[in-house]
């Protein structure tokens, strides 16, 4: 396989080492873990291919992802938890991960 | 913060002083929040004699499925089986033998339960099925049948009793049929999360049952539950049956949700209609005596409950119910983010709890207040203590 992500999404190669992460609360985790320059470079990028990669990857089963569409999956995901943290919490973040490290995550869909 | 509790609020009226003042309003003791003694005395009179919510039907989904459940505040361990007619079925997790743990896994499939110690083997429906030289005991095995807990399903959810003087349905009275019409009732599985606070169970359980908090404690996770017409988001309505009680949560017409927000509590609430999940309770809170509460919120419907595991420490279980697997990228990334929106906002509740146990563990405190708008906080401490009451009334005519 040549592309780590499906055609399209070139922009968001970059931060498929640091986001691409399988399971919500490792998700949740690398969030917590993350600076607010990291968190706000993926945001700035991949906010606008959010709806795209919702829209492309809905015309597979989840079933038949291969591995690029898993990436682009699981980064999307995280997108879920970073956008929390940028378009919402802002510098209350670190204080934050702090209460949040409490509350573990032991079931999703997603796998945890 | 004088100046918001004096603005005007055109178009939202608060819940009038008189609809809940039969609940009274004098100071509440501040010792049964935090005193080793009451909390003893709670055990008995509250949580034996209680319907306890326990799990969901999704996670027995076949014949032998099996979950365990450690309730510690009863220091009892329960087996929930799926027997192979199909019927759920609570049990202590105990060989009769002689008291072994039967169960250690968490949750599994079996055709059966076997003991660890001497291999006394017992069916899903909690029938001994075979020991080793049973006859050198000289009892039958109808004897040596697992101990039954009674057990009741509504709305999807079980319910346990350890002691029951009443069926949980007729407890529960009308609010059976609002359990029945909640997203739960239809939820095929769910995600959770869990925490332990150091902080009294009721103490823990009063903060979601009432809105003065919001603003302060949730500013910026929490701003879609105020605004200048309900600057405290208070409920539009309360209602009470017996020790069980619910709020209606107030509609914010103003609501300003960010881009992503937008994005997914959109298709959340999509995917809800489709999956006929709007029923009439979308806006209802119901809380259950004594432990648990459930929101119907179509797209972003949750439970929670906290488990006491001493006087001054507890454990929160929240589920947020969905119906269908993840069938695509978009309803796996809706559900993402409402788990991980409903994490952020309850993170900051528990740092907020903690530091009021804290003050009331001092003992610097006789008293605590409730306002009108934390009458629910009022109606479980009312229904707490009038058990506390009884049973200690009842062990002095024993000992009498």
């Amino acid at each position: 396989m040549s592309a780590l992500l499906p055609d399209g999404f070139a922009a968001l190669e970059p931060f498929v080492a640091r986001w691409a992460v399988p399971g919500t609360a490792a998700r949740a985790a690398r969030r917590g873990e993350s600076s607010a320059e990291e968190r706000e470079a993926f945001y700035g990028v991949a906010k606008d291919k959010l709806l795209p990669a919702l829209a492309y990857l809905d015309g597979k089963k989840l079933e038949a992802f291969d591995a690029a569409d898993n990436r682009l999956m699981d980064m999307m995901l995280s997108l879920a938890h970073v956008a929390l943290a940028v378009e919402g919490l802002g510098d209350d973040e670190p204080r934050h991960a702090e209460m949040r490290r409490h509350m573990q995550i032991t079931r999703s869909p997603a796998g945890v | 913060m004088n100046n918001i509790a004096s603005t005007a609020m055109p178009g939202f009226s608060p819940v009038p002083a008189e609809s809940v003042a039969w609940l009274g309003t004098a100071p509440v003791p501040a010792a049964p929040y935090y005193s080793p003694a009451y909390y003893e005395l709670e055990r008995e009179a509250v949580f034996r004699r209680s319907w306890l919510q326990l799990g969901h039907v999704s996670e027995l989904p076949e014949p032998g499925s099996f979950i365990r459940r450690e309730v510690e505040v009863l220091k009892a361990s329960v087996l929930l089986v799926c027997g192979r007619d199909g019927q759920i079925r609570a049990f202590h997790n105990v060989c009769t033998h002689r008291g072994t743990q039967l169960v250690e896994a968490e949750a599994g499939r079996a055709g059966n339960f076997s003991c660890p110690y001497h291999r006394w083997s017992f069916s899903t429906d909690g029938r001994l099925l075979s020991a080793p030289d049973f006859e050198s005991f000289g009892l039958t095995k109808e004897e040596c049948a697992l101990p039954a807990i009674a057990l009741e399903i509504c709305g999807g959810l079980i319910f346990v009793n350890f002691a029951p003087k009443i069926s949980l349905r007729e407890e529960m009275g009308p609010f059976a049929d609002w359990l029945e019409k909640f997203p739960c009732a239809q939820a095929t599985q769910f995600s959770e999360y869990v925490y332990e606070i150091n902080g009294n169970w009721k103490l823990t359980y009063d903060n979601f049952q009432e809105n003065y908090h919001l603003r302060f404690i949730h500013p910026r996770t929490g701003g879609a539950a105020v605004s200048d017409e309900n600057p405290f988001g208070y409920p539009v309505k309360y209602g009470f049956h017996g020790p069980h009680r619910t709020q209606t949560i107030w509609s914010n017409p103003n609501v300003k949700p960010t881009p992503l927000q937008a994005i997914s509590f959109g298709k959340g609430a999509q995917f809800a209609m489709a999956d006929g999940l709007a029923g009439p309770h979308a806006r209802d809170y119901l809380a259950l005596f004594p432990n648990f509460f459930v929101i119907g919120t179509p797209a972003q419907s949750f439970s929670h409950t906290i488990w006491p595991l001493g006087p001054e420490r507890s454990r929160g279980v929240i589920r947020l119910y969905w119906k269908g697997e993840d069938d695509c990228a978009s309803r796996r990334f809706a559900r993402e983010y409402a788990l991980a929106s409903a994490r952020d906002i309850h993170a900051e509740d528990r740092a907020v709890i903690e530091a009021g146990q804290r003050g009331l563990s001092s003992g610097a405190l006789k008293y605590v207040h409730f306002q009108v708008q934390e009458a629910l906080c009022r109606h479980l401490f009312n229904n707490v203590n009038e058990r506390v009451e009884a049973y200690k009334a009842e062990l002095a005519g024993g000992a009498a």
